[in-house]
């Protein structure tokens, strides 16, 4: 599989790991032979608010944010924050929706109902995967930090990545430890493929 | 964080680089001598990777200089004796550095090595800014050229051409970045490391420091007919400056013009469309190519200009357009008439490919395939705004605060006014706390108190870190002790500048940090003794103390109270350290809310509001993943409810 381009949009909350998911996969994709240009975001806009982040990557360099209406990906470490970025999604329903079901909620502020997020989902495209990320790195894991990792095992489905590639990128991320780990919610992420959400 | 891999690699070989760490790569393979910065965003990386680097690197010195102001006279001197010298700050730095740097920009060094870049990234949006500010109308002030990169690949390229371009002319050169090109990370094809070439000996006279004031007016005039003039020269050969598509046609007669990451953004959106334009891409964006633009203008009948914020290019291109009499129709944010109608581009705001397109659906009258207003829509968001982290130390300060006013308020009946700075802390101006009248820039709070404690009879209140203390605080601070302004200085010292990354200053601790076992610390506490004032420090250091929001309260209380009644100006000391980097060193204790004792009551999840804590229907609940430990809910839950978890 070789990609002419390829545009993602990651939304998230601050400190769930959105800039090493982009790190890994950006330098993964690099690996693979391709030109990454990834948009990280540092400073205040982490300090626990809403975080976008977006990579694209083809055979020729793209600009650091991609227009509405052209991701070919969308995911979200967090439900509700899907509604930030829907606009980037394609008119023609294609766009790969990856959601992550954990739910951050916030003292006296009504969370987006089920219901609405679906009728919004179902609207913009016909490829919507709902994750459970969270239960998968808390059960399995044991620590919730992983949940970035868990879903970017997921995505290798859709992506022109081999194993030991994003294995070489992790390891550049993360040591010892922390890369052991790190590996395990990869593995976790892989295995959900086989399941149907 | 992999600081190896700047320095690491064969020339040739492919990098997966941020903006800023391909600058800093860029700096080692133009031999440069010394680093100085104040960090802030999006510049920080900068700093932080040279700091990693920079003795195995050879270079002799990195420092986090104590302001801008300081960092830049520091490289600045070292550019005179004949170092190649860089200086990195965010777009508000400048303002802090402005005052030094139009005399540096005017001298003229004598020493062949000498050259100078100044590093400044603006911040588009604002997202981590106090004021959105768009640096490059400081060009046109201070007289010096500049250059602003599209990617990371050319951040590690126009690094070098700057150092290139400053060692030639001794002029200092101006790197321009935005947010979405210091963050933005990518391929970037590194070269050779090159060793300094600074020499032992170096001639100074008449560099630093000259009285002499028609010398300087000579300086002046060498710097405008001959070191821009030569610039200028540069800048129109420089393949900085080229045209891209040169022979591309379109039904419009449209040629475009257009610089640094809205180079990217026209690209995408002309792909989108599927139509091609010549492009004019500005890299050395001072002086402007006055030629080259003036040939590129000729061929179209109708140009855009494509630029983020202020209309530094527009206006100038008009000119060239007016002063060659060419008829062409120039769209843009048409600068003269700061009219939202007429304007093409937001002048306000970070552009993105988004704003191009519909921009050019307007210019050209085009029929998109798909309708960009149509898929523009809004959805019901839920609205989430920056909070201090789980366990901060400025949260247990906002609380006690709180509790603090209410009873001087009741005890003195005097309105109270709060004045913020720039930090962490700021998060105080929001609910649930809401302490903020006024705040201008980073070190300006103690002197807004004392404006008001001048002109009225409420009590005034300054609430400032450590790290901002020390940029510029301290003059403001003896401003007031020396008038004798009763004000009430809340200096919040968590030892660490904690909103861009935990950097160090001269308080910190030295064992805790890179570099710090060649430093000396400062003792904050010694030092505001010496001034002399009325200065009382409460410390939570250690967290073990079970009463210390009640004590800071009370300390409050009693300053507030005693700069009401004595007229007295007052300092409270509040050491408590910045929980992110307290637990780097060792695992926090986590707390948990037992449900049997908790009666929902609702204090530690409203009033305190830290965000590792919720309401489930029947008690608050404790997010083990998200707790730091800090230990506050523990001591204002007024159940006992609250508890410490065994460690595992
Ligand atoms: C002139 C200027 N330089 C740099 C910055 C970036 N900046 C924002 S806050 C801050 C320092 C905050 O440190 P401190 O006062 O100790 O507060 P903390 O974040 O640790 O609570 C810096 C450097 C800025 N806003 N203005
Ligand atoms: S839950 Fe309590 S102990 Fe944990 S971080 Fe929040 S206030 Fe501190
Ligand atoms: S970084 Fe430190 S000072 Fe800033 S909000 Fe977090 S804990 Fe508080």
């Amino acid at each position: 599989m070789k990609v002419d381009s390829y545009r993602i949009v990651l939304t998230g909350l601050g400190g769930q790991g959105l800039v090493s998911l982009l790190q890994i996969l950006g330098n993964a994709l690099k690996i693979e032979g391709y030109k990454v240009m990834t948009s990280e975001t540092h400073g205040l806009s982490q300090r626990g608010g809403k975080v976008t982040c977006f990579l694209s990557f083809g055979n020729k360099l793209l600009a650091p944010i991609p227009m509405i209406g052209t991701a070919d990906m969308i995911i979200a470490l967090e439900e509700s924050t899907i509604l930030d970025v829907l606009n980037f999604a394609k008119p023609d329903k294609s766009t790969n929706l990856i959601i992550s079901t954990y739910e951050k909620h916030e003292i006296e502020k009504d969370y987006p109902s089920l219901e609405y997020l679906l009728d919004a989902l179902y609207e913009i495209s016909e490829n919507i995967y709902f994750i459970p990320a969270h239960e998968v790195a808390v059960k399995s894991l044991g620590n919730l930090k992983t949940m970035n990792i868990v879903i970017l095992g997921y995505i290798l489905k859709f992506l022109p990545i081999k194993r030991d590639v994003i294995e070489t990128a992790i390891k550049e991320n993360f040591l010892g430890k922390r890369f052991e780990m790190n590996l395990k919610a990869l593995s976790e992420g892989q295995k959900l493929i086989s399941k149907n959400f | 964080m992999n600081y190896n891999k700047i320095v690491s690699g064969k020339a040739g070989t492919e990098k997966f680089f941020l903006g800023n760490e391909a600058i800093v790569r860029g700096a080692i393979e133009s031999g440069i001598d010394i680093y100085t910065f104040y960090p802030g965003t999006p510049s920080s990386e900068v700093g932080e990777n040279f700091m990693e680097i920079f003795r195995e690197a050879g270079m002799r010195w990195v420092e986090y200089s104590i302001n801008e102001k300081v960092a830049i006279e520091v490289a600045g001197a070292a550019y005179a004796r004949g170092a190649k010298a860089m200086v990195g700050m965010k777009n508000v730095g400048l303002n802090v550095a402005s005052d030094p740097l139009f005399a540096l920009a005017t001298t003229r060094p004598k020493n062949e090595n000498s050259a100078m870049v100044i590093l400044v990234a603006d911040d588009p949006q604002q997202y981590s800014s106090a004021v959105e500010m768009d640096s490059r109308y400081f060009l046109k002030i201070f007289k010096i050229p500049a250059l602003e990169p599209s990617n990371p690949q050319e951040c590690l390229e126009f690094t070098k051409e700057a150092f290139n371009i400053s060692k030639e002319l001794k002029l200092p050169v101006i790197l321009r970045t935005v947010t979405m090109i210091s963050h933005a990370r990518s391929n970037v094809v590194i070269g050779e490391i090159k060793t300094s070439g600074i020499e032992e000996n170096f001639d100074l006279s008449k560099e630093v420091n000259v009285a002499s004031r028609v010398y300087f007016l000579e300086l002046k005039e060498d710097q405008i007919y001959n070191r821009l003039k030569r610039a200028l020269e540069m800048s129109e050969n420089s393949s900085l400056n080229r045209i891209v598509n040169e022979n591309s046609k379109n039904p419009y007669d449209l040629g475009i013009i257009t610089s640094g990451v809205s180079y990217s953004y026209t690209n995408e959106a002309l792909d989108f469309f599927e139509l091609e334009a010549p492009i004019l891409k500005i890299g050395f964006i001072n002086p402007l190519p006055e030629r080259k633009i003036a040939e590129f203008l000729r061929n179209f009948k109708q140009i855009f200009v494509i630029e983020e914020n202020d209309t530094f290019l527009e206006t100038q291109i008009l000119a060239i357009a007016q002063k060659n009499r060419f008829n062409v129709k120039i769209h843009g944010k048409d600068p003269f008439s700061y009219s939202k109608e007429n304007t093409l581009l937001p002048m306000v705001g970070e552009l993105n490919p988004t704003k191009v397109a519909l921009a050019l659906v307007k210019v050209l009258n085009l029929k998109p395939r798909i309708d960009l207003r149509q898929i523009n829509k809004k959805y019901n968001l839920m609205a989430r705004q920056a909070i201090l982290c789980a366990g901060c130390p400025h949260r247990a300060t906002g609380y006690a605060l709180q509790k603090a006013i209410k009873k001087i308020k009741l005890k003195t009946g005097k309105d109270i006014y709060f004045y913020q700075d720039i930090g962490c802390y700021t998060l105080l101006a929001l609910p649930p706390f809401s302490f903020a009248n006024v705040k201008y820039c980073m070190g300006s709070s103690i002197a807004l108190a004392q404006g008001v404690a001048r002109t009225s009879v409420s009590l005034n209140i300054a609430i400032i870190g450590d790290g901002t203390f020390f940029h510029s605080g301290i003059p403001a601070l003896i401003n007031g002790i020396y008038n004798n302004t009763p004000i009430l200085v809340l200096l919040l010292d968590n030892g660490w500048i904690g909103m861009t990354g935990q950097q160090p200053n001269p308080g910190s601790d030295t064992r805790y940090y890179k570099e710090g076992s060649t430093k000396e610390a400062i003792n904050l506490e010694d030092f505001l003794h010496g001034t002399g004032a009325n200065i009382s420090t409460i410390n939570h250091y250690e967290k073990d103390d079970e009463k210390y929001i009640s004590n800071l309260t009370k300390l409050i209380f009693e300053k507030g109270v005693d700069v009401i009644e004595n007229r007295k100006l007052n300092v409270i000391l509040i050491r408590d350290e910045c929980i992110q980097k307290t637990i780097k060193r060792e695992a926090p204790t986590i707390r948990y809310v037992n449900p049997e004792l908790c009666n929902n009551c609702g204090l530690c999840y409203n009033k305190l509001m830290c965000p590792a804590i919720d309401s489930k229907e029947e008690f608050a609940f404790i997010d083990r993943n998200l707790c730091l430990g800090c230990g506050i809910c523990e001591e204002i839950c007024p159940n006992n409810a609250i508890e410490k978890e065994e460690p595992k």
